[in-house]
């Protein structure tokens, strides 16, 4: 069985590939899709569908994988980019607002690493978040010697805006160390906070 | 792109190999163990194989007698 492997791509790469693949087998032969994200899956079993194939899918730890029988063929012609649906719409002013270095109430050491695996896992959250604002000891997440800044990095990378508390940054005299993200005010935080359709406070 | 996850059988190991390799220098992230390998709600150690290397890592650890596995893990 031929394996399109479409882990990491966006929409509509993962739609490209599965067709491609399908024109090159045979009719009657099956082919086995590997997608990393919820909505990529979804895009591609509905194009499928939509052109008459059977899919079957099967979740094996975070990758989705579809298996499909070629049963026609799909037109060259056949659209791709009109199945690239965002899922997301409902969330999609969230806003992440860290108001602490550690997550939760508790030991230190504990709180410290918690708060490390959660920003760790936000580039795989299905909902990224548009901003992530950051308030009194939450600045030290932002710093240079800070151990989640490259993740910070990548998030910023990817198009999230980092806000950080400028009188925080000023008030722990840390504004030279500042390693990700704008100095913010709080009207601008202010703003973000009350136009966002969920904020999430860790 | 590929990891290599260091997992241990409680969080108090996690933080005793985060200290000491923090204090060697190396370039690390702690993470949620991953699904994948383990449904407990456990702390891990994820690195690069590229920059960092499993077996200096393993010294390390060796140092202060602290068991764990290793793992392979695909993540974005």
């Amino acid at each position: 069985m031929k394996v399109v492997d479409a882990r990491g791509e966006l929409c509509p790469k993962p739609l490209i590939m599965t067709k491609k693949a399908l024109a090159e087998i045979d009719e009657n032969d099956s082919l086995e899709i590997l997608i990393d994200n919820e909505t990529s899956m979804k895009n591609v079993s509905r194009f499928l569908t939509d052109n008459g194939m059977e899919v079957k899918q099967e979740l094996k730890g975070n990758v989705f994988h579809l298996f499909v029988g070629k049963t026609g063929e799909i037109p060259e012609s056949a659209p791709v980019e009109e199945y690239c649906e965002v899922s997301f719409s409902s969330n999609k002013n969230l806003v992440i607002a860290f108001q602490k270095e550690l997550l939760g109430d508790g030991a230190e050491e504990l709180g410290r690493i918690l708060m490390k695996a959660f920003v760790n896992t936000l580039p795989e959250a299905t909902s990224q978040p548009q901003s992530i604002v950051f308030l009194n000891s939450g600045i030290f997440l932002t710093l240079k010697n800070s151990q989640v800044l490259d993740t910070l990095v990548k998030l910023e990378k990817s198009g999230v805006e980092i806000l950080v508390c400028g009188t925080c940054l000023d008030y722990y005299q840390k504004k030279q160390e500042l390693g990700v993200g704008i100095v913010s005010n709080m009207y601008d935080i202010l703003e973000k906070l009350t136009s966002a359709s969920s904020v999430v406070y860790p | 792109m590929n990891y290599t996850v260091l997992t241990f059988q409680a969080t108090h190991y996690v933080l005793k190999a985060e200290k000491i390799l923090l204090e060697k220098g190396f370039k690390f992230d702690i993470i949620p163990t991953p699904k994948d390998i383990s449904s407990d709600c456990g702390m891990s150690i994820r690195f690069d194989p590229e920059i960092t290397r499993n077996d200096s890592v393993a010294e390390t650890l060796k140092l202060i007698n602290i068991d764990f596995n290793i793992h392979e893990v695909w993540m974005k």
